[in-house]
């Protein structure tokens, strides 16, 4: 791809600087070709697709059972969710019930996960800021959480732990006190953090009033997830249009009120502590039953389907097309992070080069997610 | 018997004046002669300093991230920097074609010399002052001066544009701290009355609670932050971090020449954790005087590694800072403080 | 007024950081030193694929009904059968898996009847030898030797099943399989050694 686009508007006194697809901003391989005026942005022309693996079209040649494994490294960061979505799909194309105590485990398992998964974008915006250690404290309890899926699954981090109908196994005796434990623990330490950031007044001056980003301009480019319920609208679809029964319990989706750069990072910072009530309340209600629905061993549905999921970056969604073979015909994965990829341009623009690499943490881009 | 080393200066000077005068060769080679051993003294004694401070820095990191840092090498890895320092000494010294030869390489040893020039005026002790000149603090300020030109020298020598906008941004930085930095020893001096290092340590008196750091605390801080500032070390190192984006003053350099400018930085840190100690906390002399069997080197080496224990604590807990409120902070909240400092000192020294 | 509020607030703060970083200077740290030290594996744990033996008669529990092919999702496990001629039981004359495509999902494991494959917690495979990475049949018996499993289905041993020996290691892989004994980290679960076949509930 080359740079000629951006190269057409350049005035004289501007130049062209190329952010490689390598960098050491760990956030994976994206290349941005940005335009500057001295220290200020002026255009932004993100190139995406140097981890695009074809997920899509190699899951017209697997059957559905079959296909769990790929969904785990859509977004590695958050593999119970992307599995959670693909079962959802399925399972609404298929209509098939669900026994409550396989979806109060799915709960317990993709709210751990959305906790992991905002510790690796506590670590790494911390770490693109400046600040090293809150990177390594967000890896020691994800340590923490990992122990808890490999001791139910096997894995640490992409699961194949959900089964369409249910989960694939039961986690063991010791899981449900360790859950316990683990929460107690963690609160503790979501207040480290924020002793260590958020009323920082050097965070605070590098994150507070920094790019705006309003609810219109939010739900045009299609924003969801964190990133516009930081902007104040409240799009919750674990409330709005509950799944897996998570309307039966009781948390709250964090509000953030400007928009900004710091709105984005309380309001994920709250929801950490609110994923830990929705454990707490999952374990304690956690009904007696199966684990797994009767699926049939040759399964050929027919029909098309679009589901999503709150994933803990955005909506996560899946439209399959089934043409009665064991194998879906159409396979389309809609993720956040390739949605929120385009706000960059419109966020970016006319801040400096360090804002850039505030505004890029905070919106919590996982390259898996955006080339899959 | 004490350990203070004032005897052991004493046999030294015995020694080689009597090998001078045997040979019959004129008092000047006897100074030279002193002159030369004090020098090396002290270079062996940074050097390892250097080597230590390294060290010491990735074991202070890693325990505040809760890790253990180096281990392998030695007991606790102690021997860690100096597998490094081997390492960088056999890379090959790769220079860009296009660069200004002259420059470049002349770039680390001007930071390299003004470092360990700054120390010639640093009491390590009673009577362990390399040379007491009356204007010890001016000195140091001045010599210090030196490494915006090393900076420079660095980003336009490598003749890359980037390292060029790197090495410019850094040098900025670092002469816009100079100001409040020279301005917040200001009260010290007003208090002390003299511009000698030995002056400041002799006129704070034998308690801890007549340092200067108590009357001057606001002067400290000011201190510590400019300070932090001049070293490029966080929160104050977005013209370095910003390699990641752009490019440091220090980006073509490899090998030993790179190993120099992070020495340096090192040996900074240790000058400037020296110059705070003994201008506010007291230099060589111990909290109460009971405590004095414990030589003066000792209370020194504790109370300047201490102050570089507390610039790596900020250096791993802070975030950074951006370049337009690094300056601003430095022009708009360090400099009036500075001056407001300068002002109540010297009402109180007037008044008391 | 409010200049200083949120200057002492400012200094408040940063102090706050500071306290915050400190508490952790004093504390062990939580790394542990591999390779002198070694975490034990939970036991769930999905590792490198074994083939299972039949503890008694050393055969392997496999009779290669070519369903774990079929189930695994990247085509990493090739099967070739053939029939023993004396006693008419189908057996997998090659039995390979690509571990380097092989992506640790277990659902050759659910697959299996006949408790003949599972993925266990040895991890310790590295080689920079690549063909050494394709782990044929004698190579993963001979891995899967001490690893204890519950049976899923019953399987009674055959009358006249012929006493076998133990089947060498003829694979010529560089790197040997078993991890040195190390000292263990977590609390075990109590292992049973008696050589029968282990039955907890974990696989449902």
């Amino acid at each position: 791809m080359s740079t000629l686009e951006i190269e057409k508007t350049q005035a004289q006194d501007e130049f062209i600087i190329n952010v490689g697809p390598q960098h050491p901003s760990t956030h994976g391989v994206l290349r941005l070709i940005l335009r500057m005026k001295g220290e200020f942005i002026k255009d932004l022309k993100p190139d995406v697709g140097f981890l695009h693996r074809a997920i899509e079209k190699i899951a017209e040649n697997r059957t559905y059972a079959q296909f769990m494994p790929f969904t785990d490294r859509i977004d590695y960061c958050a593999s119970m969710p992307c599995n959670l979505a693909w079962v959802t799909a399925v399972e609404k194309l298929a209509k098939i019930e669900v026994p409550e105590r396989a979806q109060y485990l799915r709960v317990i398992m993709t709210e751990l996960n959305r906790i992991a998964s905002h510790l690796i974008w506590l670590g790494t915006m911390s770490l693109d800021l400046g600040a090293f250690t809150p990177f390594l404290y967000a890896f020691r309890e994800r340590e923490r959480i990992l122990d808890l899926f490999e001791m139910t699954c096997g894995q640490r981090l992409t699961y194949n732990y959900m089964r369409i109908g249910g989960v694939s196994q039961e986690p063991p005796q010791e899981f449900y006190p360790k859950c316990k434990e683990f929460t107690q623990y963690f609160r503790k330490k979501v207040d480290d953090y924020e002793a260590l950031l958020t009323y920082n007044p050097i965070f605070l001056s590098r994150t507070k009033d920094v790019a705006i980003l309003p609810i219109d301009v939010g739900l045009n480019y299609g924003a969801s997830g964190p990133t516009l319920r930081a902007s104040g609208h409240d799009w919750d679809l674990r409330k709005i249009h509950p799944y897996s029964s998570y309307d039966k319990f009781d948390f709250k989706a964090p509000l953030g009120t400007k928009g900004d750069v710091w709105d984005r990072y309380i309001v994920r910072i709250q929801e950490m502590r609110q994923c830990c009530n929705i454990v707490d309340q999952a374990v304690e209600g956690l009904p007696e039953g199966p684990i797994k629905a009767k699926v049939p061993a040759v399964f050929k549905p027919k029909g098309e389907v679009f589901a999503r999921i709150e994933a803990p970056r955005g909506e996560m969604g899946y439209y399959i097309i089934a043409d009665g073979t064991t194998k879906p015909y159409r396979v389309k994965i809609r993720t956040a992070s390739f949605a929120h990829v385009q706000l960059l341009k419109y966020l970016a623009v006319d801040w400096k080069i360090a804002d850039l690499v505030a505004i890029f943490g905070s919106l919590d881009i996982v390259l898996p997610e955006v080339d899959r | 018997m004490t350990l203070e080393l004032k005897g052991l200066l004493d046999w030294v000077y015995t020694i080689v004046s009597g090998i001078v005068a045997s040979l019959g060769l004129p008092e000047i080679i006897r100074d030279v002669a002193l002159m030369l051993l004090v020098i090396a003294a002290l270079i062996g004694f940074l050097m390892i300093m250097a080597l230590f401070l390294i060290w010491w820095e990735r074991k202070v990191s890693a325990h505040i991230q809760d890790r253990l840092g180096p281990m392998m090498t030695g007991w606790h890895g102690w021997i860690q920097t100096v597998a490094d320092a081997l390492k960088l000494l056999q890379k090959e010294d790769i220079v860009v074609g296009t660069a200004d030869r002259k420059v470049h390489f002349w770039a680390p040893v001007v930071v390299f010399t003004a470092c360990l020039a700054a120390f010639a005026v640093i009491p390590f002790g009673k009577g362990l002052i390399p040379t007491d000149i009356n204007i010890g603090i001016l000195y140091i300020f001045a010599i210090t001066s030196f490494t915006v030109i090393s900076l420079l020298m660095a980003g336009w020598g490598s003749n890359n544009k980037f390292a060029l906008l790197g090495g410019m941004r850094t040098a900025a930085q670092i002469i816009s701290y100079e100001v409040p930095l020279t301005l917040s020893v200001m009260g010290v001096i007003l208090m002390a009355g003299t511009l000698s290092m030995v002056g400041f340590v002799e006129s704070q008196g034998p308690y801890f609670w007549k340092w200067y750091i108590w009357p001057q605390l606001a002067g400290f801080a000011i201190y510590i932050t400019a300070a932090t500032a001049e070293l490029n070390r966080t929160p104050f190192d977005l013209p370095e971090a910003e390699q990641e984006l752009v490019a440091g003053f220090n980006i073509e350099y490899s090998g030993m020449k790179f190993a120099m400018f992070f020495l340096a930085e090192f040996l900074n840190m240790f000058m400037v954790a020296a110059v705070a100690t003994t201008l506010f906390l007291g230099g060589w002399q111990p909290p109460l005087p009971g405590l004095a069997f414990v030589p003066s080197y000792i209370w020194f080496l504790g109370k300047s590694l201490f102050l570089v224990f507390v610039i790596m604590w900020f250096k791993w807990t802070y975030p950074r800072l951006r370049v337009d409120h690094l300056m601003g902070f430095a022009w708009k909240v360090l400099l009036p403080l500075a001056f407001l400092n300068i002002f109540l000192t010297a009402l109180g020294v007037y008044i008391f | 007024m409010g200049m200083v509020k949120e200057f002492f607030s400012g200094v408040y703060n940063l102090a706050l950081g500071l306290v915050t970083t400190a508490k952790y200077l004093p504390k062990r740290a939580v790394t542990i030193q591999y390779p002198k030290v070694k975490m034990q594996m939970f036991e769930r744990s999905r590792g490198t694929v074994v083939l299972l033996s039949d503890p008694e008669t050393g055969e392997l529990n496999c009779n290669a009904c070519l369903l774990c092919q079929k189930a695994c999702p990247v085509a990493a496990i090739t099967i070739k059968q053939a029939k023993d001629a004396g006693t008419k039981k189908r057996y997998p004359e090659k039995f390979e898996i690509n571990m380097m495509i092989c992506c640790y999902c277990g659902l050759c494991e659910e697959a299996c009847n006949f408790n003949a494959i599972k993925l266990t917690g040895k991890y310790e495979f590295a080689t920079p030898d690549k063909d050494s990475l394709i782990f044929d049949k004698d190579k993963l018996q001979e891995i899967g030797r001490d690893v204890k499993y519950e049976a899923k289905k019953k399987r009674e041993p055959k009358k006249d099943a012929v006493p076998v020996k133990k089947a060498e290691p003829a694979s010529p892989t560089p790197v040997s399989a078993e991890p040195e004994k190390a000292v263990e980290v977590k609390a075990a679960d109590p292992v049973d050694n008696s050589g029968q076949i282990d039955i907890k509930g974990t696989n449902q």
